[in-house]
C-alpha cells in the first residue's frame, strides 16, 4: 500500500481494475482501518462497482519508506505491506503482488521471500519501449540496482534474453549492450567488462553495443543496463513524452497516440525478473489508472506463467 | 572467534564470487563492493547455521567485516550458543 498518491489512488485503482475483472479477486494489504475508510468513502462517492466478495483487507501495520535501508528495513518490519504481501504470494495465496512502494525494499523482498532463480544476484526490472513499425525493445534494468557488478549485467541479458523467448516467442532475441558509442572500446570501465562478458556468452545473441538514439529502432530485442542508468533513461523518455504532448496540444485538438506509449500509467508496471513469483514493480507516482493497469500486467505475467517459463529457459544456460 | 569469522568470510566469498583471503576482519564492506543486501545475506545464512536469529541492527554501524561479526559473536555467546 505504497507510493506517493497512496492509499486513496491505489485503492480506488485496484476497486477499478476488480470491478473490470469479476472473475479475479483482490488482496488489500495495508493498515485495515485506513483501507476500510477509503473503501467506505468510494462506497459513499458511488464508485465501488465491484463486488464486495472479490475484495480482502489483509492487515499489514508497518511500511518500509523510500529513505530506509530495504534489506534491514525488511528484517526488522516484518508487519510492512510489502513482506505480507510477498509472503502472500509464497504461501500460494496470492498469484501475484503488486506495489508503488518502495523499490528497494520489493526487491528485497523478492529475493529474501519469493526467492531468486538459481545463478541470479540481483532480479532486474525489465520494461517495453514502443520502436518503429510496431517493434518493441526491453530495456532491462530501469531501476531495480543502481549499483551493477559486471555478472549482474551479464544476468540481467541472460534474463531478458529468457523472458523474450518463453514470453514473447521471439526464437532468438537480439541482446544490446546500451553505450555511449558503438564500437567495442566505448564506454566506462562497467560498460567495457560487461562487453566482454556478453560477447562470450554462448547463450545468447549479443549483436553489441546500442546507443540511445536506436533505442527506438527495431536493431534489438533487448537492451541491457544498470538500474541507475535504466531508470533516468526511462523517466527522461516520460518526461519527453508529455513534455510532446503538451506542446502538441497546443496546436492540435488531440496527440498521436504514439504519445500514449511514454504514458507511464498507461502501461503500469513492470515485473522483476528472476525471481520464483510474479512481483510487479509500479511508479511510485501512480494514480488511479496506473495501479489498474499494474494489476493488469501482473495478472497477464501470471497468466502467462512466466516464473515458469523463465525457470525452465534459465536452466538451460549457462551460469 | 576465529571459527565463526571463518565461516562468515567463506559465506560472503561464496556470495559476492571473491577470494576468501581477500575479506580479513579490517576490510570493509565498502572495499567488497557489498551492499545491504549481501550483508543481510550472510547474517541470514549465519542464522541457518546457528539455529538464531540476531538482532537488527543498522548495518551502516558496521563498516567493516570484523566490526560486524564481532558483533554478532557477541551476541551468540549472550544466548549461549
Amino acid at each position: 500500500m505504497g507510493g506517493d498518491h497512496a492509499p486513496a489512488e491505489v485503492v480506488a485503482g485496484a476497486l477499478a481494475w476488480a470491478a473490470d475483472n469479476a472473475d479475479n479477486h483482490l488482496l488489500l494489504v495495508g493498515k485495515q482501518e485506513v483501507i476500510e475508510a477509503e473503501i467506505a468513502s468510494i462506497k459513499e462517492a458511488g464508485g465501488f462497482a465491484c463486488s464486495p466478495e472479490q475484495v480482502v483487507i489483509v492487515n499489514a501495520n508497518e511500511v518500509i519508506g523510500c529513505d530506509e535501508s530495504p534489506a534491514t528495513a525488511l528484517r526488522r518490519k516484518k508487519d510492512a505491506s510489502i513482506v505480507v504481501a510477498s509472503a502472500l504470494v509464497k504461501e500460494g495465496k496470492a498469484d501475484a503482488v503488486i506495489s508503488c512502494g518502495s523499490t528497494g525494499a520489493q526487491m528485497a523482498a523478492a529475493i529474501f521471500i519469493l526467492g531468486r532463480m538459481e545463478g541470479i544476484d540481483r532480479p532486474p526490472i525489465i520494461a517495453s519501449l514502443p520502436g518503429e513499425g510496431g517493434h518493441r525493445t526491453l530495456l532491462v534494468d530501469v531501476g531495480a540496482n543502481v549499483d551493477c557488478k559486471p555478472a549482474q549485467l551479464l544476468q540481467f541479458a541472460l534474463l531478458g534474453s529468457v523472458y523474450a523467448r518463453s514470453v514473447l516467442g521471439i526464437a532468438s532475441p537480439r541482446i544490446g549492450l546500451l553505450n555511449n558509442g558503438s564500437e567495442e572500446t566505448k564506454g566506462n570501465a562497467l560498460a567495457q567488462q560487461v562487453y566482454s562478458l556478453l560477447k562470450e556468452q554462448e547463450d545468447i545473441n549479443f549483436i553489441g553495443n546500442v546507443e540511445g538514439r536506436d533505442l527506438f529502432s527495431p536493431i534489438a530485442d533487448i537492451v541491457v543496463c544498470d538500474g541507475f542508468t535504466g531508470n533516468i533513461l526511462l523517466k527522461a523518455l516520460e518526461g519527453l513524452g508529455l513534455f510532446f504532448a503538451s506542446s502538441i496540444m497546443k496546436e492540435i485538438d488531440k496527440p498521436p497516440s504514439i504519445l500514449e506509449s511514454f504514458d507511464y500509467s498507461r502501461v503500469g508496471g513492470a515485473p522483476l525478473l528472476g525471481v520464483n513469483g510474479v512481483s510487479i514493480v509500479c511508479h511510485g507516482s501512480s494514480h488511479r489508472e496506473a495501479v489498474a493497469n499494474g494489476l493488469r500486467i501482473a495478472e497477464e505475467c501470471f497468466r502467462n506463467g512466466i516464473v515458469a517459463r523463465q525457470a525452465e529457459e534459465l536452466a538451460k544456460c549457462e551460469l | 572467534m576465529q571459527e565463526f569469522f571463518e565461516l562468515a568470510r567463506k559465506l560472503l566469498a561464496e556470495q559476492l564470487d571473491v577470494e576468501i583471503d581477500s575479506i580479513l576482519m579490517e576490510t570493509t564492506f565498502e572495499a567488497l563492493e557489498a551492499d545491504s543486501i549481501d550483508i543481510v545475506e550472510m547474517i541470514m545464512g549465519l542464522e541457518d547455521i546457528y539455529h538464531v536469529e540476531f538482532p537488527e541492527e543498522e548495518l551502516e554501524d558496521f563498516p567493516t567485516v570484523g566490526s560486524l561479526i564481532t558483533a554478532l559473536y557477541q551476541y551468540l555467546q549472550e544466548v549461549g550458543k
